[in-house]
């Protein structure tokens, strides 16, 4: 017994010290809230990249070589997503961050350290990616901060005809979600809507009646949500359960189509940077084919981070080979791609800008009328100054 | 160190030594060179785990000093970490980031901490302490939680590298050595203070509190004692937790870090230095032997889903079997393993003639 | 002020259905079971499981989640806490710590995180429902508060009528004069745990029929301890009034006060109740001295 405990501690102190050789590939590393509990959210990026990359690889890579990607689950959690980032940023010509907002720090100062381009491919686009942009912070998301506020709030005017409309706000207690509604509140009071102070709620609160108890008695004929999903849909359920009359607005996350399909409600809005896969577009049906059996996810989960694989794809192209981390950067910062329809319009990027030149958002509602999910108008353009 | 080997103590020095025998002294002496020759063989990674052991060592060395020699069970010990981590926040928050004001503070906040816990902790004993300090662990971090939210940058503070005077703390090796360093000298502290009167007084009330109490022991201050030092302890490994993760956020401070680091102490084996040592170092390297025998043995892809629940379960089941068949931890091992060094071929220990 | 009320009274059943496992695990065996929130997510995907494999057949999942739920808890009385006997009770407590490690390991590996709706599996609604005095709940509130009133009822009667009971409480008190008067005292103990996962698991299917079903759910059992220790750890009966105090306050400090802090008021209510009165409202006092 005691042997056994010696030679399992030798073991265990050997195979941890090992180290894994470097090729010449284009070496990527991403870390991804592939399992917690917000991976709903961002694993299907992650496998989302895993098929892109592997269709890449086996037509032959890129300029001849093939694109390696080394995943790290880092569950949404900073303090393993700055291990990973050190982990990660040893031999890696970008690193890809597709985790919730917690993790950006200890990647944005990895980055800046080791002088390494970062990608956001599935969790909100920082500041650092606005114009103007960070040298090396670049972000392929489709929402934005601040900018899915001045959508919503222009839609829920657009929405209210003329009527000066109350509008609610149902944030998480995640920093960034308060700081967007808190911002939203501050922009309704400015778009001429008379906002209501933004409710907190708690992720893992076991019932989110006295929150919708909250909005429903300060009158909102508009509720804003952005936050994390189950939390947005918490309070539209229970606003629903009391009898409120009004209407909810919130993000779409990956699981957009699912969910408006499971509640049915013509009172519900989503809204979001993604084309829906409910509108079969030629895309759509090439990415079903090609995920097939390789993702857990659904494939209408993998808009998202196709996009951002897309997006990767044609910034490791124009980099050419041999590909240093500073030049990538650089080509990155010119990178324009045809979304194919995925998102209203291409991804461009300047040196300013590494958001994109313009965002588009489109709305999805369950329509009871034709039993079945449809947009509400068509895509909104937005300038980002 | 009852061996027999008619090794006799001729003065108080060499009483009060730590290391008495010529063979400890030549141990250590290769401890140390091997220590500080370490980062010309091992990759950066591999730096980087023993750094992150030591950080939890001196968690678990502190933790050890509450739970294990005084008895005192304490559930809480994540908060006092995130006291540690938030009173470095402050500070660079408020533009006085230096290690040499941010380390005392921090020391200075734990032990506040450690008396504001520790005084209605006398009324409680065994279970409902170990509740009290569960109950108190949440409220310390919704603290920490709503500073985070009004006070400091929402998404989590950044704290830069600890610079004293013109000197720069980066790098792998550097905060290596640092923190290796700092190690030793709390397990010195821990060890010495178990030689003290009060490690004795705790051991005493540890194990019968009322014939400590019945022999002169003052068991509420000595127990507020304890909490005091485990605490001060714990806010400095808070601190130098902050600085080596250059960041701070209040969900790394949850529930599972106070579990992990009660599972040090216990896998390592409860009360003493050494086991607190092994179990940290068995409970950061664990995940990452898990992750390279994985990788080792090629699972086809996907692995990532299963990696998370599998070293999650592996910790889990590694720590209920310490507890269910080993209660005394690695360090049990150990004695058992160094006993059959020692006596072989023998098997147990002469009996003693009566006297 | 009507909806306050229905809202308290649901959040205080629920917490009511997660307490009771917690006090009948501790009068038969003293150990406070901290997995009891993992146990509650085991019966929702237990359901889920049932539901997924035989859509349509809500009885059927039911009572099938509920007797699979039953079976582990006495399973893990068998396997894992009679090996803690005579160890000291924080190891046996923090035992079911790594019990709710490993049960919530073992959902993740077949389930992912992702989260899960078994109503529609199971072919149900759950429709709002108009009370009189104007509040609205949903029909899995209502049948959450009937769930733990039943749930009470028949503990009580169970308890206190029933021949099995009666020997189950004898056991919980004196172990060992039980056993001397022929009572098999480990079955018993092995049936307090299933007792308590059947608690755990009508509970964990409650909930995910009305709100949603993902590993994490565990945590709501944190937040019951803190009832249980408020009405007592060994009193069936204190943890109605413990549930309506703990549930009160969080839904008060939502309406009219901060809401993050009605994420930690329990454990603020534990805390007073630790200093004030360790052994709870109705616990029996010489608990405290015990451990």
């Amino acid at each position: 017994m005691p042997r056994l405990a010696l030679i399992f501690f030798a073991a265990l102190l050997a195979v941890t010290t090992a180290v894994t050789p470097a090729l010449a590939q284009y070496r990527i590393g991403m870390s991804a809230a592939i399992t917690g509990p917000a991976s709903s959210t961002y694993a299907p990026t992650y496998e989302a990249y895993k098929a892109y990359f592997k269709r890449v690889n086996d037509g032959g890579g890129l300029n001849g070589q093939k694109v390696e990607i080394t995943y790290e689950d880092d569950r949404g959690e900073p303090q393993r997503a700055a291990a990973n980032a050190k982990k990660l940023a040893e031999g890696s010509i970008l690193m890809v961050n597709a985790s919730t907002s917690a993790t950006y720090k200890p990647f944005m100062t990895e980055s800046e350290t080791e002088k390494l381009p970062l990608l956001f491919g599935g969790g909100v686009c920082p500041r650092e990616a606005f114009p103007p942009a960070s040298p090396l912070i670049f972000c392929s998301t489709s929402f934005g901060s601040k900018w899915d506020s001045r959508f919503a709030l222009g839609f829920i005017k657009e929405q209210a005809t003329g009527k000066k409309a109350k509008v609610g706000f149902a944030a998480q207690d995640i920093p960034l979600s308060r700081i967007e509604l808190e911002f939203a509140e501050q922009l309704a009071k400015e778009m001429g809507l008379e906002p209501i102070p933004v409710v907190v709620v708690p992720g893992n609160t076991p019932d989110f009646t006295p929150f919708a108890q909250k909005l429903k008695d300060a009158g909102a004929d508009w509720v804003l949500s952005w936050a994390l999903w189950h939390v947005e849909v918490g309070v539209f359920e229970a606003l629903s359960r009391v009898g409120w009359q009004g209407s909810y607005l919130l993000y779409g996350h990956q699981q957009t189509q699912d969910e408006l399909a499971r509640l049915k409600a013509g009172h519900l809005y989503a809204f979001g940077g993604n084309t829906l896969f409910m509108e079969n577009l030629p895309i759509h049906a090439e990415i079903t084919n090609l995920v097939k059996g390789q993702t857990t996810h659904p494939p209408h989960y993998m808009a998202e981070g196709w996009v951002s694989a897309m997006v990767l794809e044609a910034g490791l192209k124009k980099c050419g080979w041999p590909c240093p981390k500073d030049k990538l950067a650089t080509a990155l910062a010119s990178v324009s791609v045809d979304t194919r329809g995925l998102r209203g319009g291409p991804i461009e990027w300047t040196a300013d800008n590494h958001y994109r030149k313009s965002t588009y958002y489109k709305v999805y509602r369950w329509d009871p009328s034709k039993n079945a999910i449809a947009p509400v108008g068509g895509w909104t353009r937005l300038e980002i100054k | 160190m009852a061996f027999g080997g008619g090794y006799f103590k001729t003065t108080y020095a060499s009483d009060l030594a730590l290391i008495d025998t010529r063979l400890r002294r030549v141990g250590l002496g290769l401890l140390i060179v091997s220590l500080l020759m370490l980062p010309r063989f091992a990759s950066s990674f591999a730096l980087d785990l023993v750094t992150q052991t030591a950080l939890a060592a001196i968690g678990a060395l502190a933790l050890n000093l509450l739970t294990g020699l005084a008895g005192q069970v304490s559930l809480g010990h994540a908060g006092f970490i995130a006291a540690g981590a938030f009173t470095t926040a402050v500070l660079v928050e408020q533009r006085m980031p230096s290690p040499l004001l941010a380390l005392p503070a921090a020391a200075l906040v734990g032990a506040a901490l450690g008396v504001i816990v520790g005084i209605p902790a006398l009324r409680l004993k065994g279970l409902y302490l170990a509740l009290g300090t569960l109950a108190l662990h949440h409220v310390v971090l919704y603290a920490c939680g709503e500073f985070q939210n009004h006070w400091g940058a929402n998404t989590g503070v950044s704290i830069p590298p600890p610079r004293l005077g013109s000197w720069v703390l980066k790098g792998t090796i550097a905060w290596y050595y640092t923190l290796t360093a700092i190690a030793g000298l709390v397990l010195i502290l821990s060890v010495n203070l178990q030689r003290s009167r009060a490690g004795r007084a705790w051991m005493a009330i540890r194990d019968r509190e009322i014939a400590a109490e019945s022999v002169g022991i003052d068991v509420a201050r000595y127990k507020v004692l304890a909490f005091v030092w485990s605490s001060a302890l714990t806010s400095v490994a808070g601190a130098l937790f902050a600085y080596q993760r250059a960041f701070v956020s209040v969900e790394a401070f949850g529930f599972f870090l106070a579990i992990e680091y009660i599972a040090m102490v216990i896998i390592g084996g409860l009360g003493s230095a050494l086991g607190a040592v092994l179990g940290a170092a068995f409970v950061t390297l664990l995940p990452y032997g898990i992750d390279a025998a994985v990788a080792a043995l090629h699972v086809p892809g996907g692995a990532e889903y299963y990696l998370f629940p599998l070293k999650f379960g592996a910790f889990g089941l590694l720590m209920a079997a310490f507890l269910v068949l080993e209660p005394q931890g690695l360090v049990g091992i150990w004695r058992r393993a160094r006993n059959w060094v020692v006596l072989w071929p023998l098997r147990y220990r002469p009996l003693r003639p009566a006297s | 002020m009507t909806q306050v009320l229905a809202t308290t009274v649901v959040v205080a059943s629920l917490y009511a259905l997660l307490a009771a496992g917690y006090v009948l695990v501790y009068r038969a065996t003293r150990v406070l079971n901290l997995a009891q929130g993992d146990m509650m997510t085991l019966g929702g995907y237990f359901l889920f499981l049932v539901a997924a494999t035989v859509p349509g057949r809500p009885v059927l999942s039911v009572v099938t989640a509920a007797v699979l739920s039953a079976a582990a808890g006495f399973a893990i009385y068998r396997l894992l806490m009679r090996p803690m006997a005579g160890h000291p009770i924080f190891a046996a407590v923090l035992v079911t710590v790594t019990l709710g490690i490993l049960l919530r390991a073992a959902i993740v590996l077949v389930y992912t995180d992702r989260i899960r709706h078994p109503l529609p599996l199971l072919g149900l609604a759950n429709p709002p429902r108009r009370l009189p005095g104007g509040a609205v709940v949903s029909t899995f509130d209502l049948l959450t508060v009937a769930a733990a009133a039943a749930l009470f009822l028949g503990l009580f009667a169970f308890l206190r009528l029933s021949p099995l009971g009666i020997q189950m409480r004898a056991a919980g008190e004196k172990a060992l004069l039980a056993a001397q008067r022929g009572i098999n005292f480990q079955l018993l103990f092995a049936l307090s745990w299933a007792l308590a996962g059947f608690a755990g698991a009508l509970a964990g299917i409650l909930y995910a029929n009305n709100v949603r079903l993902d590993p994490s759910l565990g945590i709501l059992g944190l937040k019951a301890f803190a009832v249980a220790l408020v009405g007592g750890l060994d009193s069936l009966g204190g943890v109605i009034p413990g549930a309506l105090i703990v549930a009160a306050i969080e839904v008060l400090s939502v309406r009219y006060g901060d809401p993050l802090l009605a994420d930690v008021s329990p454990f603020l209510c534990l805390l007073a109740m630790l200093l004030v009165r360790p052994w709870g409202l109705f616990g029996t006092r010489e608990e405290l001295e015990r451990v």
